[in-house]
Order: C-alpha cells, then sequence, then structure tokens
C-alpha cells in the first residue's frame, strides 16, 4: 500500500449506541477501505462487527437506527455526526450505490417477490429505472462475475446455500459498488461453496473493488487480506472497540486476536487442542494419530443408537413428471453408536446428512430399515418420547429458545423428569456445563448467537439424553463458543452419553470424533 | 401449447364474467359460470385446489344464506313447513339458491384467476401501469408469506418436540403448544421483516421516482383489443339488465 492510494471508505466512530440502550455497541473504532484492498475485521461472536459493516454500508443510518458520533468519509466527501437531530442524513439507496453489503444471512438480501435468478439480480436495476437494455447486460454481466449464468431462469428459493451467497454478492454488485462488505461469507459453505466465493472476491478485487471481510475466524481467505482489525469487547457490559490493527503477519498468534475469541488458522478442527481429553472422558488417552483425536473407542456394550437398513426418500412434487417416484436421499444405511462413542457424519452441503440425523429421533420415519433407541424401535413413538433418551441439537438457536429467562428455557421440560429441586439444579449445571453460569436471568435473544447456540446445547444437555445428535454444531460458535462445545460433549461422552455429529468440517470430525463416516451417494462409508 | 394470456386479460375476463353474473341474477346462469370456472380449473390441473378453497369460503356463506333466507323470508307466499316463527317458503328457498349460486360463481371465478394468474407477470404488469411498486410487492409477499410462515413453524414444532415437548390430539394441548411457537415465530418474523427492510431500502426499493421492470410480459394487440371489446360487451350487458328490470311504471 502506497501512500498516494486513494481512500474509497473510512469510518471514524466514537460511539454509537442503538436507540432504547444506554451503552454503546462500538466505541472508538476506525477502519479505511482503499481500492481493490482486502480488510478482515476479526472478532468473536457480540464484538459488533456486523454493526459496523451495517454502518459501514449505510444498512444503519445515524438518528434513524441510532446515535452516532463520529464521521464517515466516502470518495473524498467527509460526513460529520454529532448525535444531534441536524446531522447529516445519508440516502440508504445512494450510498449503497457504492457502498454494498452481504449480510451473513443471504436470503435477508433478496427480495423474495422475484421469481428467477435473473429478475433477483435486476431489482436493485429496476428501482433505478435502469433502462432494459442495459439491465440485460449487467445481469448478463454480473451472472458471469458470479458463475450464475446457468442458474439465471432457476427460482431463487431452489438455490443451495453457496449459489443463495453468490446470488446475493451478485445483487449487491451488480450497481459497481467501489466497496463491497461481507458478513461472514463462508459460514456453513462446504469447501466447494467457499471456494467458489473467494474466487469472486479476488476478481472483484481485481476490478478495484475494495473488499471488507467480517469474520469470527482468522482463516485462510482471512490470511489474504492487506489488513487486520481486531474488534473485541473490553468486558461482557462493553460494547466493542478496536483492540489492535495490522497486517496479518503482525497479529496472526497475537494475544489479541486470542482475546477476542477469534478461531484460529486451522478452522474449527484447530480448536482447544486435548479438549475432549482434558474434559476427562479417558478416550483420548494413548492417541493413535497427533493432535487431540480421542483414540479408544469404548467397549462392545450395546449400542445407544442403531439404524438397521435404514432407506429413505424424499416423495417427489406429484405435479412433476413421474409421479410416485422418490429421489433416494439413504440407502440401507447401517449405523450405531456405543456409549461413550462420538462419530461424526461429514459430506459436503446436500449430501443428505440433516436428513439422517432426523431419522434418529423420529423427525423424519424411514421408509425401509428401523431405527433403535436405547435396544427398543422408536417407529410409531412421538419425537416428544424419543426426547427422553435422544437429545438433538438443531443448526439454528431461534427456533429452538421460546422462553423468558435462560434459566428458564434450560428447566423447560424438566420438572416431569427430575421434580422442581432436581430440575433447577440439573439446568443450573447444564448452564454452568457450556460457560453461561451468570446469564439465568437474562432473555435469550439478549445473548450473542454463540451464546444462543450454547444455550440450545445446555437444553439438551441438561435433560442427560442417552444419545446426543448434533446438527453442524460448530457453525456460528466462536472460539470461545467452540471451547465449551468441545468440553461439553467430551464430558458428556465421558459420562457414557453416545454422540452423533454430523458436520460438513472435515478437519474438525477428524480431531474431535472417533471414528469419521462420509454420507455420499445416500451410503455411509469409513474414511 | 397455447399463447399465454396476459395477467390484465385473465382479470378482465374474471371481472367481466363475475359483474354479468351479478347483474343476470339468473340462477342457471350461475350454475353455467360456476361449472365453466370448475371445467377450466380442471383443464389447468388447480380443480383441487380451487374447490377446497372454495368450499373453505362458501359452505358457511351458503348455510348461513339457506337458514336467513331460507327460514325467515317476510315476502314468502308458498309455505312448505312451519315451526313457530320460522316458516320454510318456496320463495325463500329460490332467493337462497339465487343468491347462493350467484356468490358460488364469483368466488370460484376469482379462485381460478388467482390460482392460475403467474404472479410475477402480475407485478410486472402492475408495475408497468405506474401502480406504486409497493402495492405489486404487498400483493406478491401476501402470496409468499404464508408458506414461508407455515416452513417456519413446521422448523420450529420440530425443534420444541425435540425437546420432549409432546403434542396431544387434544384442543388444550395444542393451543398450549402454539402458545409456546408464536414466541419464536414472531421474534423471527419481526428480526426477518427488519433486514429485509435495511436491504430493500439498499437496493432503491423506498426511493419515489421512475421504475423499469426486467421481466417482459408480452400484451400483444389483440389482447387489447380483446379485452376492450369484453369490456364493453360486460358494460352493455348490465345495462340493458338495468334497463330491463327498471320499474315500468314509475311516473315520470
Amino acid at each position: 500500500m502506497t501512500a498516494t492510494t486513494r481512500t474509497a471508505l473510512q469510518i471514524r466512530i466514537e460511539a454509537f449506541t442503538f436507540h432504547g440502550e444506554d451503552t454503546p455497541v462500538l466505541t472508538d473504532t476506525a477502519l479505511s477501505v482503499t481500492p481493490g484492498s482486502l480488510t478482515a475485521v476479526l472478532g468473536g461472536s457480540g464484538s459488533g462487527k456486523s454493526t459496523l459493516g451495517k454502518l459501514l454500508a449505510g444498512w444503519l443510518r445515524a438518528g434513524h437506527a441510532g446515535q452516532f458520533r463520529g464521521s464517515l468519509e466516502l470518495g473524498g466527501t467527509v460526513l460529520e455526526f454529532r448525535g444531534v437531530p441536524d446531522d447529516p442524513r445519508i440516502n440508504p439507496a445512494e450510498w449503497s450505490r457504492r457502498v454494498a453489503f452481504v449480510p451473513q444471512d443471504a436470503a435477508a438480501m433478496l427480495s423474495s417477490v422475484r421469481a428467477t435468478v435473473a429478475e433477483e439480480l435486476a431489482f436493485g436495476l429496476e428501482n433505478r429505472a435502469t433502462a432494459r437494455e442495459d439491465m440485460l447486460r449487467a445481469v448478463e454481466r454480473t451472472a458471469a462475475r458470479t458463475g450464475l449464468s446457468r442458474l439465471l431462469d432457476r427460482d431463487p428459493a431452489t438455490l443451495s446455500g453457496g449459489e443463495l451467497r453468490r446470488l446475493a454478492v451478485g445483487c449487491a454488485v451488480i450497481t459497481e459498488p467501489d466497496v463491497l462488505i461481507l458478513d461472514e461469507p463462508l459460514a456453513s459453505l462446504d469447501a466447494a461453496g467457499a471456494a467458489q466465493v473467494e474466487d469472486l472476491v479476488r476478481s472483484l478485487r481485481g476490478t478495484g473493488t475494495g473488499v471488507v471481510l467480517l469474520s469470527q475466524a482468522a482463516d485462510r481467505f482471512a490470511g489474504e487480506a492487506t489488513h487486520w482489525t481486531i474488534l473485541d469487547a473490553q468486558t461482557a457490559l462493553d460494547g466493542g472497540t478496536v483492540t489492535a490493527a495490522g497486517t496479518p503477519a503482525q497479529l496472526a498468534g497475537s494475544a489479541e486476536l486470542e482475546r477476542a475469541g477469534v478461531i484460529g488458522p486451522h478452522g474449527p478442527g484447530g480448536i482447544g487442542s486435548g479438549a475432549v481429553g482434558s474434559a476427562g472422558s479417558g478416550v483420548a488417552a494413548g492417541g493413535r494419530r497427533p493432535g487431540p483425536v480421542p483414540a479408544a473407542a469404548p467397549g462392545p456394550a450395546p449400542a445407544s443408537l442403531e439404524l438397521r437398513g435404514v432407506g429413505f426418500g424424499y416423495a417427489r412434487d406429484p405435479r412433476l413428471p413421474g409421479t410416485g417416484a422418490q429421489d433416494r436421499v439413504l440407502r440401507d444405511v447401517d449405523f450405531a453408536v456405543r456409549p461413550g462413542e462420538i462419530i461424526a457424519v461429514t459430506g459436503p452441503n446436500g449430501a443428505g446428512k440433516s436428513t439422517l440425523l432426523r431419522h434418529f429421533n423420529g423427525l423424519l420415519r424411514p421408509t425401509e430399515g428401523d431405527v433403535l433407541v436405547c435396544g427398543r424401535s422408536i417407529a410409531g413413538v412421538p419425537v416428544g418420547k424419543v426426547a427422553a433418551s435422544m437429545g438433538l441439537l438443531f443448526q439454528h438457536p431461534r427456533d429452538q429458545l421460546f422462553e423468558r429467562t435462560v434459566l428458564r428455557e434450560a428447566a423447560f421440560g424438566l420438572r416431569q423428569l427430575f421434580g422442581k429441586a432436581g430440575a433447577e439444579a440439573r439446568s443450573r449445571a447444564a448452564l454452568a456445563e457450556v460457560g453461561l453460569s451468570g446469564t439465568e436471568e437474562a432473555h435469550p435473544a439478549e445473548l450473542s448467537a454463540s451464546q444462543q447456540r450454547l444455550l440450545a446445547l445446555a437444553t439438551v444437555l441438561a435433560r442427560e439424553p442417552a444419545v446426543l445428535a448434533l446438527d453442524e454444531p460448530t457453525v456460528g460458535l466462536d472460539r470461545h463458543g467452540l471451547e465449551a462445545l468441545q468440553g461439553a460433549v467430551g464430558r458428556a461422552a465421558a459420562r457414557g452419553a453416545a454422540v452423533a455429529m454430523v458436520t460438513h468440517d472435515l478437519e474438525y470430525a477428524r480431531r474431535n470424533a472417533h471414528r469419521v463416516l462420509e454420507l455420499s451417494g445416500g451410503s455411509l462409508r469409513d474414511i | 401449447m397455447t399463447p399465454r394470456l396476459h395477467p390484465f386479460t385473465t382479470l378482465t375476463l374474471a371481472a367481466c364474467a363475475a359483474g354479468v353474473t351479478t347483474a343476470a341474477a339468473y340462477w342457471p346462469l350461475s350454475v353455467a359460470v360456476a361449472l365453466a370456472a370448475v371445467a377450466l380449473a380442471a383443464r389447468r390441473g388447480v380443480a383441487g385446489r380451487v374447490l377446497t378453497a372454495g368450499a373453505v369460503i362458501l359452505t358457511p356463506l351458503c348455510l348461513s344464506l339457506l337458514v336467513l333466507h331460507g327460514l325467515f323470508f317476510p315476502e314468502g307466499q308458498t309455505v312448505l313447513a312451519q315451526w313457530g316463527p320460522a316458516r320454510v317458503t318456496a320463495e325463500g328457498l329460490g332467493f337462497a339458491l339465487e343468491l347462493g349460486t350467484r356468490t358460488t360463481a364469483c368466488v370460484l371465478v376469482f379462485l381460478l384467476f388467482s390460482f392460475t394468474v403467474s404472479v410475477p407477470d402480475l407485478v410486472s404488469a402492475l408495475a408497468g401501469r405506474r401502480i406504486p411498486p409497493q402495492f405489486g410487492f404487498v400483493l406478491a409477499s401476501t402470496l409468499t408469506l404464508l408458506p414461508a410462515v407455515a416452513g417456519r413453524l413446521d422448523r420450529i414444532r420440530q425443534a420444541q418436540e425435540t425437546r420432549g415437548m409432546v403434542v396431544g390430539r387434544g384442543l388444550l394441548s395444542r393451543l398450549g403448544a402454539l402458545r409456546l411457537q408464536m414466541v419464536p415465530l414472531v421474534l423471527a418474523l419481526i428480526d426477518d421483516a427488519g433486514s429485509r427492510a435495511q436491504a430493500l431500502d439498499a437496493r432503491g426499493f423506498g426511493s419515489p421516482g421512475p421504475r423499469t421492470s426486467y421481466r417482459e410480459v408480452a400484451d400483444p394487440p389483440a389482447q387489447r383489443l380483446f379485452r376492450a371489446a369484453v369490456l364493453v360487451l360486460a358494460a352493455a350487458a348490465v345495462a340493458r339488465r338495468i334497463v330491463a328490470s327498471w320499474p315500468a311504471g314509475v311516473p315520470s
């Protein structure tokens, strides 16, 4: 970076406070973006990364969303904000022409009322009254750039996670902005999907777009950045602030990065070396491979969970040709997990991992074969009853949480099982297990995304099920969250729980499970 | 394959059929229109959905017409049966039949339209006529919102059953479960709406001024002419009907 490089976008935040809140979510933060650069803003869950991104992009506006003291500079024009009513106002439509933002939930970017990918891409241009010929050209150009050319006639609702992310980026860059801000662009994408997004970012940078990456992982992609800024909250009650800034070489392995809860370069798999073993499970002792792989699987006890010849297919839309046919997702799957054993199932996005997991407690019923929990078939048993021995953690905690306080959430349904005193003791213990002690009286919605997942895990652990089934447990967790997860899973296995998890993260699976299976073509095989 | 009809053409046809049927007030015509709507629905493969939705709307409506006019019709002369103040009269039944078939015809015709029209085409056609885009957006999202809410409720139910919630068959059990599902549902919908609004703003949806449309909906001159003709004919039929039923002996 030379001194003559023109700054495309610059922000200086003294404080930003949401309306109705007392403490600012961001203080003393500054960031500048130059054309063609990649700037990574790294921080744990709840550090204010998304707020920073939305402030940069005009999604959160001073006065409108909260009180902002500081300044924004775009293309040489400086806007000063003093947190008073006559502060300058940003027109979000005009601003986003120059500074585009893609949220963590890519689907939130879409209008949801356009029938095809091409029309969704064109939506922003239609609203700006772009001539149709120009629109056709822009859609074609953007589709080629984002690798969507073959998908232009598809319904956006049918896209895979990776395709959806590229469409959201396409919608953001079709107006050729100077700066593109990406919030956790690789979250829950498999290796192929991540590579596509990374290639797209490289090509955008090649044409002069300055890119800002908001991420809780200092991974390979963040390693390509020209500059890192670390956001962290000083105490649990404070908002985020910049604790360090510099090149990746200066900051990799720094204490600030560690303290912020940022996941290291090896991804979730590289976290908490030996976490399972050190949790006292004993299974990691005498590891045959380097790393914390728990080597010795437990002895030949009867399986806690067993699938016998399970086959399953989703019924096809009867209006389509080939009525009655089914798309086979699982074929003749045999699978068993014994007490104390940790098994991971991996595979790319769309391989049917979540479908397999949903068979464990009867949310989906096999078309062939049988599922046995603790030696008994669950055919015909309601899901709520199977839940007494089977705890299943979903990917989206928001769907699972419904109580007023964290403690009530963890204690839900325990009274029938353990009595009043037992219920409270167990729910407090489960909260401590995942590192949420001290948040008992908070509202679940006030917790950071990472903490919400841990709370969902605590609600499962509190029931002390014989089998723990985890759907993509690492997604959305920061480093602190991952450590809590690994500790809790390791201790549950040590107590004799059978653990089955599905994850797209092969490295994580290798380091944390006794056995790793791959689901492909509807069948499981050891890898 | 037949050439696609412009959404305004089908809308005009539906509105004219409903208008003429209402004005005619002649039950054989109403029955014929209703049957035609069902036959067309069957041809387009939506008969099941049209009839189901029709039954949900029309059953309570027709039953109430029957009770109201079949039993209590003051002008009725031919009494078929009597229980105290309630009299079943031939005139009352005739009136209920008239009103019932007319409403059935109109409801089926509009259901046929809404289940067969391509919503993106309709939204795009409306935008082309300088109708505020917000109107088209609301129209389109009412049709996409319901499946989205149903899908989310299903995910919430699954997650909660997984936490040991057993939903029984009883009404109380179902209501109890519904209460627990509403909290995450409403929170999620508010959250979705908030981020969607920010995204729409950023994509220029809220800005005033003219707009263009990427989707082109063909509107051949023949269809425009056809629409005009249908409108004129329907207006003429309605006018003729009004003139014909104008009380002849009104003093001038």
